[in-house]
């Protein structure tokens, strides 16, 4: 049964050339086409300061190393961008049948939690491939880098930490799914695609609100569960952080808090869809 | 009679609008088996909640014999509610090759024998955005018709489909119940086409069922004596509320039982009978009898206090 809606859920999106291009493409274009602006503008700037100090061409002649990808593509998995665009494609995923009123036309094949597991997994599948676009994108930032300064290309190994890339790729995954695991929320409740497309994105936006300058006023700190529990950025963050450590250490206890917002985060969305859609009416699409 | 579907005391209610009162109903495995209404009857909630897509408020049924709801007994069916609607980026092949995933996988060839069979091969490969509501309805069909169920609920099939495209569907629907051993019921505000194709029916009034049987019962019994007498004063006379004048015939509202003591009470009070005949009564008729609809909106139905 599972098999089937996956199978149907995934049919229909590979049918969907919009929100494809929009979730698993148009990020790792930016990346590109944004990064080639910025490399062509910042050679040119260099090339005219190199030349009016007059510095021996050798200074900027490390290699670039591609195995830098890996951290580059892990670490920005879940940007911004790709959260937003992520969203088109988990809009259509989740509230397409509401949209086009086809429920009718699948409900009566399949039992209703299987229907909303075969989403969530054709979702999850387009999150990893997103975020496996980024890396393929990252390369090819790192060798047109090479390119266009006329550095050598290597690909060291040697400060490649695995178990650091592969928690922070889990990390940047877990908050991609997670953020489309809203999206059900939202598109089951309301029954709307605008929904599930801007409900995610104005709880992103109220957490950006909440954890810069008003968290000062509220009198919160980012250690505090109320903080974390609030905010799955915050906690997607936190764990980023522990991940990676910089100079200052977190503080007591606050990667339990992290850990815990981001099981609720997703755990709660699903099991309050799945009630919700139990009881649905399905002829109201 | 084995049955494919058992209804007993299912109530929907919408706030204070009750779209199922307590329907009871029992349709039987074979055949076409037509449901009959005006809008607003209840036609589509019932199908609604066989499908399981609404959840009753009351009462219960089993759907080819599991409760409704259950996707053992749902994956048998194969259902087009109203005019239906598909994902607009998607052609009509790719809409078939979409549910057939959902219904567990449906052989290419039977995909293509049903875009044959409803007439859509040329446009298989245009996008579902594009279609009319006759070839969204022809699509429509095929999705409820490509997985072989054992029941089928087309509602209102033939809607916004050219004349050729009605008839084919009639076949179609006759076939899968002849040729196939396909169970359909069929919704339609088309009485000549219900007439035409079904085999039982059961008429439908304020989310009760009002009449229900055999298509030749139905209409046997508004059959009526049409009557050319003389002294038409003294026939009527005789008849008293029976009877009714349509032009200068008189109609007599008697059951084939009662026609030769009526004809010879006529001849005994002195009416010369110059012609007797029987006015076969068609499914419009037994309609606007059961539900009092006249064809003017707003007029109230017939009582629903014998509902089944």
């Amino acid at each position: 049964m599972l098999v089937d809606a996956l199978k149907s859920e995934a049919y229909r999106i590979s049918r969907n050339r919009t929100a494809i291009f929009c979730s698993v493409l148009l990020t790792p274009l930016l990346i590109i086409v944004g990064g080639l602006i910025y490399l062509l503008m910042t050679k040119a700037k260099g090339d005219a300061l190199a030349a009016k100090a007059n510095l021996p061409v050798e200074l900027g002649n490390q290699p670039v190393n591609l195995a830098e990808a890996f951290g580059f593509a892990a670490g920005n998995g879940a940007n911004g961008v790709l959260l937003v665009f992520m969203l088109l494609a988990a809009a259509a995923v989740y509230a397409g049948d509401y949209r086009w009123e086809t429920w009718r036309l699948i409900s009566a094949r399949n039992g209703r939690p299987w229907l909303l597991l075969g989403k969530i997994g054709v979702m999850k599948a387009l999150a990893m491939i997103a975020m496996l676009t980024t890396l393929v994108a990252a390369f090819i930032y790192f060798i047109s880098q090479a390119l266009v300064t006329g550095r050598p290309m290597s690909f060291d190994l040697t400060d490649f930490k695995l178990v650091e890339f592969l928690l922070t790729w889990l990390l940047s995954y877990i908050r991609i799914v997670q953020y489309g695991l809203i999206a059900l929320l939202a598109a089951v409740v309301s029954r709307s695609l605008l929904a599930a497309l801007f409900v995610p994105w104005a709880l992103g936006f109220v957490q950006t609100i909440l954890g810069g300058p008003l968290m000062p006023i509220l009198g919160w700190s980012p250690a505090d569960w109320a903080s974390q529990l609030l905010m799955p950025g915050l906690a997607y963050d936190t764990l980023k952080a522990a991940v990676s450590p910089g100079p200052m250490p977190l503080p007591d206890g606050v990667v339990a808090k992290a850990i815990t917002s981001l099981v609720l985060w997703c755990v709660v969305p699903v099991a309050a869809s799945t009630a919700w859609f139990q009881r649905q009416d399905l002829s109201k699409e | 009679m084995e049955t494919v579907i058992e209804i007993r005391g299912l109530t929907k209610t919408y706030g204070t609008v009750k779209a199922l009162d307590g329907l009871t109903l029992s349709i039987p495995r074979g055949g076409v088996y037509g449901i009959l209404g005006p809008n607003g009857a209840g036609k589509s909630t019932l199908f609604r909640t066989l499908l399981g897509l609404i959840r009753p408020t009351e009462g219960e049924a089993t759907v080819m014999g599991g409760r409704i709801g259950d996707p053992a007994a749902t994956r048998r069916m194969g259902s087009m509610i109203e005019t239906p609607r598909f994902p607009p980026f998607m052609t009509a092949r790719q809409v078939l090759v979409w549910l057939g995933h959902a219904h567990g996988g449906v052989a290419t060839a039977d995909i293509e024998a049903w875009l044959k069979r409803v007439g859509l091969t040329e446009a298989a490969d245009r996008r579902v955005r594009g279609f009319s509501v006759g070839m969204l309805q022809r699509l429509g069909v095929a999705a409820a018709l490509m997985t072989k169920p054992d029941l089928v609920i087309l509602d209102e099939p033939t809607s916004g489909m050219d004349p050729p495209g009605i008839q084919e569907m009639r076949a179609l629907i006759r076939s899968l119940a002849d040729d196939d051993g396909v169970t359909v019921i069929l919704a339609s505000h088309q009485l000549q086409e219900v007439e035409r194709v079904c085999d039982r029916v059961a008429i439908f009034n304020k989310g009760k069922v009002i009449t229900e049987g055999r298509v030749s019962d139905l209409t046997a019994s508004g059959e009526r004596l049409r009557l050319s007498v003389t002294p038409l004063a003294k026939a009527m006379a005789v008849l008293g509320d029976r009877a009714t004048l349509d032009g200068d015939v008189l109609v007599a509202n008697v059951p084939r039982t009662e026609a030769a003591a009526t004809i010879r009470a006529l001849v005994e009070a002195g009416v010369d009978i110059e012609e007797a005949s029987w006015i076969g009564a068609d499914l419009e008729d037994v309609f606007m009898s059961e539900t009092g609809w006249t064809g003017v909106q707003g007029t109230p139905a017939k009582g629903t206090d014998h509902a089944g």
